[in-house]
């Protein structure tokens, strides 16, 4: 599979409490681990927009913690933390990721950075405690259950734009 | 995707109109169409002012509009609201999809200012460094 396209792949395997994220970025690794590890930066870009990064902080060595704080504009704020478990620049970085809202789901994430023709290859390989925390993370976007009625939301759109 | 930010109380009305189970079956049948009170009202076994109750609810949430036609009022989904919502609430792929591109534009930064000749100095010497930790 080539990935000179910049689609971000996303596979959430059956069975396993897994989930596989693949990107493409026109950069080094040196500048992709840089700007993904340091709170300076990851600040600037994690989250979509609307999300505001409220706090960031990471203490960038092995055993270091990190902690995020995501800010909706209804004020509503998200917390993510973890610990950094390896660090391996430019290569690969091993972490653990938890969300606030749901602390027994203690995920580990494996970040591997390969040098491609162009740039680089980001993937990410979390895994979650059980499959069913898995599906509730992806299912809750991050944002963690704000409304039960988001899958209708999306139903609803999908109806009216096919209309 | 919609660019509008909506407003705090814009966000809770809509919210609220949509955490009651009778209010997104009535939104989900006017996704089929434009359908008078007594229509929207006829699945459910509840009062026509009780429906016109959940109605307005869905109006004040900027969800739904009513117009009349002939001797009806008539509602209609107003679908650019449910896109705002989705929107917000985002889902994994959107996270990580608006993440990235933004990753994109701090990585193609960090180059140029690693490329300037007028730059910083302390970022090249950042940079050769590898990781800073």
């Amino acid at each position: 599979m080539t990935m000179n396209t910049m689609q971000t792949e996303i596979e959430t395997p059956a069975g396993e409490p897994v989930i596989r994220v693949r990107r493409f970025f026109k950069a080094p690794p040196e500048l992709v681990y840089k700007a993904c590890t340091e709170a300076d930066y990851i600040r600037r870009w994690m989250g979509p927009r609307r999300l505001e990064v409220s706090e960031c902080e990471v203490d960038v060595r092995v055993g270091g913690t990190w902690r995020l704080v995501h800010r909706a504009p209804d004020g509503a704020e998200f917390v993510f933390y973890g610990e950094l478990l390896e660090l391996d620049p430019p290569r690969r970085r091993v972490g653990t990721f938890v969300w606030e809202g749901a602390p027994e789901d203690k995920a580990v994430e494996t970040m591997e950075l390969e040098a491609v023709e162009g740039g680089t290859l980001l993937k990410t390989t979390t895994v979650h405690s059980s499959v069913a925390a898995r599906d509730m993370h992806v299912a809750n976007g991050m944002e963690g259950g704000i409304v039960e009625s988001y899958e209708r939301l999306d139903e609803l759109v999908a109806a009216e734009q096919a209309a | 995707m919609s660019s509008v930010v909506l407003s705090e109380e814009q966000l809770d009305r809509a919210f609220g109109a949509l955490a009651d189970p009778t209010r997104r079956a009535i939104l989900a049948r006017l996704a089929e169409g434009d359908a008078g009170v007594l229509e929207v009202a006829s699945p459910f076994s509840m009062s026509q002012p009780a429906v016109t109750k959940h109605l307005r609810v869905l109006e004040d949430a900027g969800l739904i509009s009513r117009h009349r036609l002939a001797r009806q009022r008539m509602c209609h989904l107003e679908p650019q609201r449910l896109g705002q919502l989705s929107d917000w609430v985002g889902s994994y792929r959107e996270y990580w999809e608006e993440s990235f591109e933004r990753l994109d534009d701090v990585l193609e930064e960090m180059q140029q200012a690693a490329e300037a000749p007028t730059g910083p100095t302390s970022k090249n010497t950042d940079l050769k460094k590898g990781e800073g930790t």
